[in-house]
């Protein structure tokens, strides 16, 4: 048997695409979700950093925006993810699955990389639209989530999409807290075999196919959301 | 009726407005004129807060949108106990009172007496500016649609969603308006593929569908193309004849001339002249003025 019959006997035969199957849904989901949290927070927290007046409510929570955004993107994501998944939900108490920790990790993580690209975004958004919203008789919040955030989130769509896409990837180190994700997948087989030269090329093969489906996604994205603007 | 009583207004050391006091009563069509950097837009903008006075109150309908200014209550300034340390030290009542609005001399922790007076002040008038300004329709200089929303959305977003029309009272208002100004037809385009006098008809209605009692005009046609103007200063002048309340800043003389029933001449940050357009246009009798006219007219 060659190196790839080996693999695929141990890849279609003995099973190993049930954690591949597994490893998929589990990678999807931190890092769809990991983005979803990711972008509510990192609009909560550009909002915050751009808020008008100067109260001390407003000023506390730009601190509280600052320190935020200088922890999550001072450490690496692996150790955000070791320290939730042994120090901090351990000591709290809170006993959940790997996959919603990790998928917590992520989010709180990207939330210090999206509020960043969404305070860019919001700042390119012309301040006559805010003005012009205000002077409706619109609350400053009703004129963020209307007018404001939707011109904002169009403009940063391609800076978001990278984004995912280093959260995507960076979802790979999740295996160190036993959750079954793609590289997990094949790293089994590679153990199970003793033979890691097919199993990490695929492995490669696979990001790669992923990555350039949601390239292709995030354009389409793109293009819908730009129906607004001139030709 | 808005009431402006002695705002200042200043740009860290850059004094725009220094000292302005004027009524605007229903029903009256004030142009401001000057020459740029007098603080014309800066005045229009404090009526509705979009600028916040750094001294004086803004009123509306008996109401200040304003914190409290102390210096235009002497009453208010006799609590304070930088007035006590004056008049001990010898000076009169009116002296202190002088001294202490000539050079801003309250600060923080006027004592208690003075501090229960002026917060029984603002709440006894305080008015919310969100609610202010839904009686107050603003137009801008660069005409400011939502670029993310057809026109229809446009229009009806802000009386839907603050709750003062449903959906369908809102649309039915909505395209009334839009046959009005003759633009049905644009109802679902994207403001981006209008021309720049049919985006700002459509935001001078925008205005209109929260049935404003007030509009204010921010140099509306100052950056139209020259063969568009007329078409926005049409419906402007529509408006005026219906008797809707209006302040206009704005470079067109002649308009101004037609329309206003009040011409305000800015100069420095403060009233320097005003009167009929034909007291101010044809017999000016301020210096600056008339230079300016010359200029212009």
């Amino acid at each position: 048997m060659n190196k790839w019959e080996i693999f695929w006997r141990q890849f279609y035969e003995l099973g190993g695409y049930e954690n591949f199957l597994t490893g998929l849904k589990n990678t999807a989901y931190i890092a769809v979700f990991g983005l979803l949290i990711g972008m509510v927070l990192g609009c909560l927290f550009a909002t915050f950093k751009l808020l008008p007046g100067k109260g001390f409510f407003r000023r506390f929570l730009s601190i509280f925006t600052d320190v935020y955004v200088t922890l999550f993107r001072g450490t690496p994501m692996l150790v955000q993810l070791l320290l939730i998944h042994f120090v901090v939900f351990p000591v709290m108490g809170i006993d959940i699955s790997p996959v919603l920790e990790a998928i917590i990790a992520f989010g709180l993580n990207s939330g210090a990389y999206v509020s960043e690209i969404m305070r860019g975004g919001i700042l390119s958004v012309d301040v006559g639209q805010t003005e012009a919203g205000r002077a409706l008789g619109l609350s400053y919040g009703a004129t963020m989530v209307k007018i404001v955030l939707p011109q904002a989130i169009k403009n940063v769509i391609p800076t978001l999409g990278n984004e995912f896409i280093t959260l995507l990837k960076e979802t790979s180190v999740v295996s160190l807290i036993a959750v079954m994700d793609i590289t997990k997948s094949f790293q089994t087989i590679g153990q199970r075999t003793l033979e890691v030269i097919v199993p990490y090329l695929m492995l490669a093969v696979v990001y790669l196919v992923i990555i350039m489906v949601v390239t292709g996604l995030v354009k389409l994205l793109e293009r819908r959301l730009r129906a607004s603007d001139r030709n | 009726m808005i009431e402006i009583k002695n705002v200042y207004k200043s740009f860290k050391k850059l004094h725009v407005l220094n000292g302005v006091t004027t009524t605007v009563k229903e029903g009256e069509r004030i142009v401001i004129i000057g020459p740029s950097g007098c603080g014309k837009s800066t005045l229009l903008r404090c009526m509705n807060l979009l600028e916040e006075p750094t001294y004086g109150e803004v009123w509306l309908d008996g109401k200040t949108v304003t914190p409290i200014d102390p210096y235009l209550y002497p009453e208010l300034i006799k609590l304070s106990k930088t007035f006590a340390k004056l008049t001990k030290s010898g000076m009169s009542e009116e002296e202190a009172l002088d001294k202490i609005c000539e050079e801003r001399l309250l600060k923080h922790g006027e004592g208690s007496a003075f501090a229960k007076m002026k917060k029984q002040l603002y709440q006894d008038n305080y008015l919310n500016i969100n609610l202010a300004r839904r009686n107050m329709g603003m137009v801008f200089q660069n005409v400011n649609l939502f670029n993310n929303m057809t026109v229809m959305q446009n229009l009806t977003c802000a009386p839907v969603s603050l709750g003062i029309k449903t959906k369908e009272e809102a649309n039915e208002i909505a395209l009334r308006l839009l046959d009005r100004i003759g633009l049905l037809d644009k109802k679902d385009e994207y403001p981006s593929k209008l021309s720049g006098g049919q985006r700002q008809r459509i935001a001078i209605i925008r205005s209109l569908c929260m049935e404003p009692k007030y509009m204010l005009f921010d140099e509306p046609t100052s950056a139209l193309d020259p063969e568009m103007v007329g078409e926005v200063l049409a419906l402007m002048k529509d408006l005026a004849s219906e008797g809707m309340t209006m302040v206009i800043v704005t470079h067109e003389m002649g308009f101004a001339r037609e329309v206003a029933t009040r011409v305000m001449f800015l100069d420095k940050g403060k009233i320097a002249e005003e009167g009929t357009p034909d007291e101010v246009f044809s017999h000016p009798k301020n210096e600056r003025l008339k230079e300016f006219l010359s200029k212009v007219l």
